[in-house]
């Protein structure tokens, strides 16, 4: 499903690479947490998987296409069997919870009667059926990510790619999230959830990754956080 | 991406940024009219040219008793009509010469009558009294450019007040209307420059006030195409506007000033047709689309990079 091999990523003006000689493989239906201080390299990382940087060295390898080898046009199809979630949700504030999530398939081309069909399943599948016609800003946050949760989620992506998604939720709110994209994870959605959250890694015994300065150190299945926080 | 969709982001867009919309429709009028009117004077002395090449002929314009040039002067300084015998003479002279195609007489009172011709309604006519007017010969010649031949031939000879080759007098006109012609291109290609970067910075603008929607499409894998199309279409929508207002400005100046007012006062020389006017349109809607197409390709290319 990924696989990095001698991955390095220096970014351009700057001395220390971002991502240094990782290799790592995530197998499809796993679930796998990215763990590390800020700027240990988690983001480049999931930027790397969804080919918005480019490797300075090593080849990374998703859903089977060698990324340094894949053309700019072939880029889109790649990201259409993706789906990403962010700390910030990312949602158009102007458009209601059904328009958000339709928003996303209405612009990689999908009929009117599948947007009309899917969406309300999503909602439903997230728990927010019966708040369609809503705006971002009348739902909480938890609410909001599970929006974000099914625009990733609706065009049934191979692998959903989570960058701290539980960041700006209380730990209640967040266990709801958790649940939800362990659901997904059983649908045979292999995950990929970078995070700062000690007690959802602890909790849930997952494979889980750690990265210091650019380097893995770490590759543990059934891990928690940290040893020593 | 269904066109219902990219239809409804462009009307969207440009509601959006009205402001810079306008701007961008008013520059491209601006630039659209100006290059449109140098078209149509292009076309114009295409037009006269036609006209009155075929008609242009050199003038042997023969002496009266008030004329000034050295070659009309008697013994006693006075100025002296032509002779009957000095007219047979020329006219033979005329003829001998092999560039000469044929040669015909004008009298004063013909010069008088096609004079009032001309200037049929205009107070010009009635200006002139009947005995004004010199007599000549015009003189046709079979290749216009070999006036030279005439000219030495005849200038300062007497009973000849001058040569006038009126191919010249023309030209000297039709190189005025080209000067203005080519100021109002150079106006025009300014104004095609600040609608190109007005239409930059348009996109740019749109560009940032839509970098959540557009974030948001390239993670959920749009194409590039369905991205940039909106922006595009907006500017080139913008464009298209600007360059019909145009065009309909430049009608309404061939409706109301040219068929209304010019043409009727100046009925000797002919005026550019609706054919020129609806080539000029289409031409200046063709160009402001392309312009705004390509100035938008560049722009997006910088600024909504995938």
């Amino acid at each position: 499903m990924i696989r990095f091999d001698n991955v390095t990523k220096l970014y351009p003006s700057q001395v220390r690479p971002a991502v240094d000689e990782v290799t790592l493989e995530i197998d499809k239906g796993e679930f796998v947490f990215l763990v590390g201080a800020s700027g240990s390299g988690k983001s480049t990382l999931l930027r790397l998987m969804l080919r918005e940087e480019r490797p300075t060295g090593g080849s990374v390898h998703v859903l089977g296409k060698d990324l340094n080898r894949l053309s700019a046009w072939k880029v889109p199809a790649l990201r259409r069997q993706m789906g990403t979630v962010f700390q910030d949700f990312r949602l158009l504030p102007n458009k209601s919870v059904f328009e958000n999530v339709a928003f996303a398939l209405e612009v990689i081309g999908k009929p009117r009667h599948t947007i009309a069909q899917v969406v309300p399943e999503v909602l439903e599948l997230v728990g927010l059926a019966g708040k369609e016609g809503r705006r971002p800003d009348e739902l909480s946050g938890g609410e909001q990510q599970r929006v974000a949760i099914a625009r990733a989620f609706a065009n049934r992506p191979l692998l959903l790619i989570a960058d701290e998604p539980t960041g700006n939720l209380d730990p209640a709110t967040s266990v709801g999230i958790m649940r939800l994209l362990d659901r997904i994870n059983r649908t045979g959605t292999t995950v990929v959830m970078a995070t700062h959250d000690a007690a959802i890694v602890d909790q849930m015994r997952k494979r889980v990754i750690e990265l210091e300065g650019g380097h893995l150190v770490r590759d543990q299945s059934r891990g928690v956080y940290g040893y020593s926080r | 991406m269904r066109s219902t969709v990219v239809l409804t982001e462009v009307r969207n867009g440009l509601r959006r940024n009205l402001g810079l919309t306008v701007a961008v429709i008013l520059t491209v009028l601006v630039a659209g009219v100006l290059g449109g009117l140098s078209f149509l004077l292009h076309e114009q002395v295409n037009v006269m040219k036609s006209y009155w090449y075929d008609k242009v002929e050199i003038s042997v314009y023969l002496c009266g008793t008030d004329s000034v040039a050295p070659s009309c002067l008697g013994p006693n300084g006075t100025a002296q009509a032509v002779t009957d015998a000095q007219r047979r003479q020329i006219k033979a002279d005329l003829l001998s010469l092999p560039q000469v195609k044929e040669v015909y007489y004008e009298s004063k009172a013909d010069a008088y009558k096609h004079f009032e011709e001309q200037f049929k309604g205009s107070p010009i006519a009635a200006s002139a009294p009947p005995d004004s007017l010199p007599e000549s010969f015009r003189v046709k010649l079979k290749d216009p450019k070999t006036f030279a031949a005439v000219t030495g031939a005849f200038t300062g000879r007497s009973g000849v007040e001058e040569v006038q080759d009126e191919r010249q007098l023309l030209d000297k006109l039709f190189s005025a209307l080209n000067g203005i012609q080519r100021g109002g291109l150079i106006i025009a290609a300014l104004m095609v420059v600040s609608a190109l970067l007005l239409i930059a910075n348009t996109i740019r603008v749109a560009a940032f006030t839509r970098r959540r929607e557009t974030g948001i499409m390239r993670l959920v894998g749009a194409s590039n195409l369905s991205i940039q199309l909106p922006f595009l279409l907006e500017s080139v929508v913008a464009a298209m506007l600007g360059a019909l207002l145009a065009g309909g400005l430049l009608a309404a100046l061939k409706a109301f000033l040219i068929d209304g007012i010019l043409a009727p006062s100046f009925q000797f020389t002919p005026f550019f047709g609706w054919d020129s006017l609806w080539k000029a349109g289409a031409l200046v809607l063709i160009a402001s689309m392309l312009i705004a197409a390509s100035a938008s390709m560049v722009t997006l290319r910088r600024y909504l990079r995938i």
